[in-house]
């Protein structure tokens, strides 16, 4: 049965045991102190007596043990003395014990030793010392233990029931605690089951106490924030790859049909559009395929040291042409001699995206800047426009695979443009800061060589 | 051209051989990567075109056995594998080209025809001439019909591409890897601005244009008939 095998049942067994154990060991030394040690202590004075008189009965003979008995009743004491001498005879020469056993037993006994005053019954128990002489006279010498018996009694009778009553207490303890631990331990296992079944927005519940639970139940909680994260970002790049797919698939039958339909002279321009549809698809793939591989690192980067102010020119005088046919202008400060070391092709690439990016969201008569500084021990390449810009909530957003910008919706791209800079600038150890005052303005940082 | 096409997709190759053909190629079709490189061995060819992965006997494998023969037959490398740096190693090991798949008819007839007719680069050649374009390769100068043409360093190297590939198609991905030195994707079309800029100065002052746009592929030079 699994009740056996949890631990929180286990830890009630554990906790009745030690607590059973632990009465058990007060019940010892309850025993010891009030019982054992005062009997102890008894027996001893009543052998020495014993020895006593004897050797005075040996000694001096019957009369003299006789007086010396009855004084020793008559003295005041702790523990009332009590004796019984029978002479060689068998004739009781002094006794006041009430009775003793017939048999003779030459040890030590425990007596019934009540005594009847004024009609009232008192209670007493005596210790005895039983000796029988080489001429039959026999000697009982002993003291009263009638509050060490009580005590006996006392505590053979609540034993019993104290035990009991603890043993059903630390069940109930042990059957609580494992209940309260077994409550909070299906609290996580829920969740977890919770997070199994597809919800990751199942949580742990948190008590405020700072227990060992809490500390647990927090440490969960975050991993789960963390997991949720991701898993939500991967799901984003796939709904937006299904979603992607969808426009250029969809133009594609859509000019398949067209195909089909279209005269001779209409042909070979549906088959560009036919073209430029596949050609699109390819470049999106293409670019999802480099971003992961970058940013997997499977990617082996050519690694050199690379000057970037040439770099940055061969692109400005590339984009020079597509700007001024836009009615823009690109401005550049390349003046820095800033080399790091990285891939020339991707940081050109990187370059070139975001100028191209730069390029379709700044309007005619706008311009859009490339920088180059160095600033402690970092290359600082810099592009900016005059262009519309994005919010706040856009802005930390951009280089997720396949977003766009509200507004940019209509505007020709992949939205991996920014998604292939991030990987590109990652894999360089660089950083990339995106701003958006006016218009928008992108630095990466990258380690100087 | 002779053409040695080794390429284990029979779809593909197919395609490949049928386009090529109706240009009048002669093309030679192997599937399997040993018989390729035998093919490649016992027999001359303009162009050899090569596939990256192959049964039997790998392209890189295949490149690195022509090469080390000595033969410096023109290879054009195909491969699923688009990344930069499988391009790198392409090349590296001896290919002219490399065209990363899936790629358009046009683009591989394109860079093949280039690859075949490459003429071996001439020391003492300075100056190109077609019609009535003149380019000066140590001045870096052009003129057309006896006027200068006030062109950048880049429309020149543009210029000189096209004049050097006279007549046959080329198209932008080919210009943009051979007249900029890098290797990227540019998202837009950004090399029509520049040779739009080009034919203003070119042709724009001339009855008979020179420079011809073709569709879907990229631009010709062609001198007038």
């Amino acid at each position: 049965m699994t009740i056996f095998r949890s631990l929180s049942f286990r830890l009630a067994l554990a906790y009745m045991a030690l607590f059973t154990a632990s009465l058990a060991v007060l019940a010892g030394a309850t025993w010891w102190m009030t019982i054992h040690q005062p009997l102890q202590a008894a027996q001893a004075v009543v052998d020495r007596e014993a020895a006593e008189l004897a050797t005075i009965y040996i000694a001096d003979g019957g009369e003299v043990l006789s007086t010396e008995l009855e004084r020793r009743a008559a003295a005041l004491s702790d523990r009332k003395p009590f004796h019984a001498f029978i002479d060689s005879s068998g004739a009781t020469a002094s006794a006041n014990l009430p009775t003793w056993p017939a048999a003779q037993t030459n040890g030590l006994i425990r007596l019934e030793a009540d005594i009847y005053r004024d009609g009232d019954e008192e209670d007493h128990e005596a210790l005895v010392r039983d000796r029988v002489f080489d001429d039959g006279a026999r000697l009982l010498v002993g003291r009263d233990i009638e509050d060490i018996d009580g005590r006996e009694e006392v505590l053979a009778g609540t034993v019993g029931w104290i035990v009991g009553l603890s043993l059903i207490l630390s069940m109930l303890g042990g059957y609580l605690m494992s209940q309260v631990i077994g409550k909070r331990l299906e609290s996580v296992a829920s969740t977890a089951r919770l997070v199994i079944d597809g919800d990751l927005s199942g949580r742990v519940p948190v008590r405020g106490s700072g227990d060992d639970f809490d500390r647990l139940s927090i440490t969960l909680n975050v991993m789960l924030d963390r997991i949720q994260k991701l898993v939500g970002s991967v799901q984003r790049v796939s709904d937006n790859v299904a979603h992607e797919l969808r426009t250029p698939l969809t133009r594609l039958q859509a000019n398949l049909d067209e195909l089909e339909q279209a005269s001779d002279a209409e042909r070979s321009d549906v088959i560009e559009r036919v073209q430029a549809d596949a050609q699109h698809l390819q470049t999106m793939f293409d670019a999802l395929l480099r971003i992961a591989r970058i940013d997997s690192g499977r990617h082996a980067l050519a690694t050199k040291p690379v000057a970037l102010a040439p770099l940055l020119r061969d692109l400005a005088e590339l984009y020079t042409p597509a700007a001024e046919a836009g009615g823009l202008a690109i401005v550049t400060d390349l003046a820095s001699t800033a080399t790091v070391n990285g891939d020339r092709d991707l940081i050109f690439q990187a370059v070139s995206n975001l100028l191209d990016n730069a390029l379709k969201f700044t309007g005619a008569g706008g311009s859009v800047s490339l920088t180059l500084e160095e600033r402690s021990g970092e290359a600082v390449i810099q592009v900016s426009d005059t262009g519309v810009g994005v919010d706040a909530d856009s802005l930390a957003r951009l280089t997720e695979r396949f977003y766009r910008a509200p507004g940019a919706e209509h505007i020709e791209g992949s939205g991996l443009g920014l998604s292939l800079v991030a990987a590109i600038a990652e894999a360089h150890a660089g950083r990339l800061v995106l701003g958006s005052e006016r218009g928008m303005t992108v630095s990466w940082y990258l380690p100087a060589a | 051209m002779q053409i040695l096409l080794i390429e284990d997709d029979d779809r593909v190759a197919q395609h490949i051989a049928k386009g090529l053909r109706e240009l009048g190629h002669y093309v030679e079709h192997c599937s399997d990567g040993r018989d390729g490189l035998a093919k490649a061995c016992s027999e001359q060819f303009d162009a050899i075109i090569l596939d990256r992965m192959l049964p039997g006997l790998d392209g890189l494998s295949i490149l690195a056995e022509i090469r080390g023969s000595g033969d410096v037959t023109p290879v054009l490398l195909l491969s699923a594998l688009g990344e930069v740096d499988e391009r790198v190693k392409g090349l590296k090991a001896g290919a002219n080209d490399y065209l990363p798949k899936p790629f358009a008819l046009s683009e591989l007839i394109a860079r093949i025809e280039i690859l075949g007719r490459r003429t071996p680069i001439q020391a003492e050649q300075t100056r190109l001439q077609i019609a009535d374009l003149e380019l000066d390769l140590l001045g870096l100068l052009a003129q057309r019909g006896g006027k200068p043409l006030d062109l950048t360093a880049r429309e020149f190297r543009i210029l000189e591409y096209l004049v050097r590939n006279a007549g046959r198609v080329v198209t932008r991905s080919l210009l943009l890897e051979s007249v900029w030195d890098y290797n990227f994707d540019p998202q837009t079309n950004i090399i029509d601005q520049h040779v739009s800029r080009l034919r203003q100065k070119v042709d724009r002052d001339f009855p008979v244009p020179l420079i011809h746009t073709v569709r879907g592929s990229g631009y010709v030079l062609r001198a007038p008939a």
